[in-house]
């Protein structure tokens, strides 16, 4: 047993140095900003659409329409209600006790974008 | 016994496996939807098993007095303990390999941003340090990096409490293990367990647990051994024949070992007013102790262990095989049985390398003549070779029939235990108590 634990703990060392190295050497990809809608919405669009089979966000700025990704977020849906319709920024900032979204559900946001909130005037 | 014992170690697994049933009953169908879905969901789960398995790991190390019973006495539980240690370790390295493999799923960089989230995010760093102090105090324990000497690997193992603290501080903070509100209550009653353990193991058995004695004799039945007699300062513990107590000495001038507690099988029998352990000089503590003054302070906690089914009588054959200073439990039986007036048929096949090595010999042979029906038999290693099936079987005729126990050396313990059961020894019939670190 002695000897497979520490197979494990050297395999364990061996993926943590893989996953470092690769980032490492992984040049940064293009700005991906241009492939999305360049469509504008303002507070008042998306407050049209604040309840669970029509829910659209906002968060950092940009607009989300999350309809169709309720279903498949961890929580039950009623913690996601009361954020259609509103920046939810703060949720998104904000799960758990002092802990953010992780990085998985940030890269998730991307599918789902619409467009982005119009500059204030 | 052994049904007892198997008893014991099936509840405590099934109880370790209890947030697994919580975790899968959270379960959704959007969990399986992809290979990053599924390496998430094997990742969580292993977070989930690694904290349980971790924390019952800490319940089972308070070495409560009596505790040990039902699983076979203190040796059989550490093994479970640790068993539970390694499960715990092994769920715990895989927990964030499949947590950032899951992640790279959804975007290129996303497995290291996983491992190595801003300094900000508490919960998971201290999942990182747990992890690492688990590394640290779990080496020792699994020979990572060779075998380790008793002191270094106790004091590594006190890293354990924080380890199951930060861990514990890892899963609170994250609160989505299982579904809402049982995460609180599965792990606020794992957690308790595990406190409870370390605050009765750091706290309580240090002023409750630990009884004052005082040496009031010293005897050299060899060169590198020494057996004290001591004198309790406040009431005697009670013990069967053949327990173990965790021995702390008190003596500053002592070279090593000061305020360090070791096990130590006792030798006396319950029935002397003092208590008596023989000690031999393995380790350094153990050959610190042997120039240890009459009139030391030390502590003696316990009794722990389940040697003998009945110590305090012969009701069928025996076999007891020994070598070394694995004689202690037998000379303590011995002395008991004379105490007792006590007899019955026993063959007692007493290994050493040669005569000069006997420890006790004289002593030994006087109780043998004491106790109706005992048999001493010496086997001398430079003479006879290695101890052999056939010599078993030539002393003990019927030794199928006979309830075995065995304290010695690891490898006579295997040799042992290896012939006994190819001369027919049912395994429940074979009882050993073991001393080396798991």
């Amino acid at each position: 047993m002695k000897k497979f634990i520490f197979a494990v703990f050297v395999a364990f060392w061996a993926s943590i140095g893989t996953i470092a190295v690769m980032e490492a050497i992984t040049p940064p990809g293009p700005d991906s900003e241009s492939t999305f809608p360049a469509t504008t919405f303002t507070m008042d669009d998306v407050a049209e659409h604040d309840h669970l089979n029509d829910c659209w966000m906002v968060i950092e700025d940009k607009v989300y329409d999350f309809t169709a990704y309720i279903g498949q977020h961890p929580t039950p849906a009623s913690v996601l209600a009361p954020w259609c319709g509103r920046d939810a920024t703060e949720g998104m900032r904000t799960k758990g006790i002092g802990r953010e979204h992780s990085p998985a559900a940030w890269a998730l946001l991307d599918n789902y974008r619409l467009g982005s909130l119009e500059a204030n005037p | 016994m052994a049904i007892r014992a198997r008893v014991a170690r099936l509840l405590v697994w099934s109880l370790a496996l209890l947030p697994l049933v919580f975790f899968l009953t959270g379960l959704r169908s959007t969990d399986f939807t992809s290979l990053a879905a599924i390496l998430n969901l094997l990742g969580r789960l292993s977070g989930v098993l690694g904290l349980a398995f971790l924390l019952l790991s800490a319940a089972l190390s308070a070495r409560v007095p009596g505790f040990d019973l039902p699983f076979g006495g203190l040796t059989r539980l550490w093994n479970t303990h640790h068993l539970l240690g390694a499960s715990a370790l092994l769920m715990l390295l895989a927990h964030p390999i499949l947590l950032a493999f899951a992640a790279q799923g959804h975007g290129a960089g996303l497995a290291f941003e996983t491992l190595f989230p801003p300094l900000s995010e508490r919960s998971l760093w201290a999942g990182w340090l747990a992890l690492l102090l688990m590394m640290v105090f779990l080496a020792p324990s699994f020979s990572f990096f060779g075998s380790p000497d008793y002191e270094r690997w106790k004091r590594t193992h006190d890293l354990a409490p924080f380890a199951v603290i930060l861990g514990l501080t890892h899963t609170v903070l994250l609160s989505r293990t299982m579904p809402v509100n049982l995460d609180l209550l599965v792990w606020g009653f794992f957690a308790l367990l595990a406190v409870g353990a370390v605050l009765w193991r750091f706290v309580f058995s240090r002023r409750i647990g630990r009884l004052p004695y005082s040496v009031v004799q010293i005897d050299r039945p060899a060169n590198n051994v020494v057996e004290l007699t001591m004198e309790p300062k406040r009431r005697a513990l009670h013990y069967r024949a053949g327990n173990f107590v965790y021995l702390t000495a008190l003596d500053p001038e002592l070279e090593a070992g000061f305020g360090e507690e070791h096990p130590y099988t006792l030798s006396s029998s319950p029935r002397e007013p003092h208590l008596r352990v023989a000690i031999k000089a393995l380790g350094n503590a153990s050959r610190a102790i042997q120039s240890l003054a009459i009139g030391s302070k030390v502590t003696v906690e316990g009794p722990y262990g389940r040697f003998f089914k009945n110590p305090d009588e012969v009701p069928g054959p025996e076999l007891w095989i020994s070598g070394g200073i694995g004689i202690t439990p037998f000379l303590a039986r011995m002395r008991h049985l004379v105490q007792l007036d006590q007899g019955g048929d026993i063959r007692f096949v007493y290994c050493v390398q040669d005569e000069a090595r006997a420890l006790y010999l004289d002593e030994l042979q006087n109780l043998a003549d004491a106790i109706p029906g005992f048999c001493l038999i010496p086997h001398f290693f430079y003479r006879q070779g290695p101890l052999s099936a056939e010599f078993l079987r030539e002393h003990c005729g019927d030794i199928e029939k006979r309830e075995v126990y065995i304290c010695g050396p690891m490898p006579l313990n295997r040799l042992a235990q290896s012939h006994l059961r190819s001369l027919g020894v049912s395994r429940a019939n074979i009882h050993s108590e073991e001393f080396e670190l798991l």
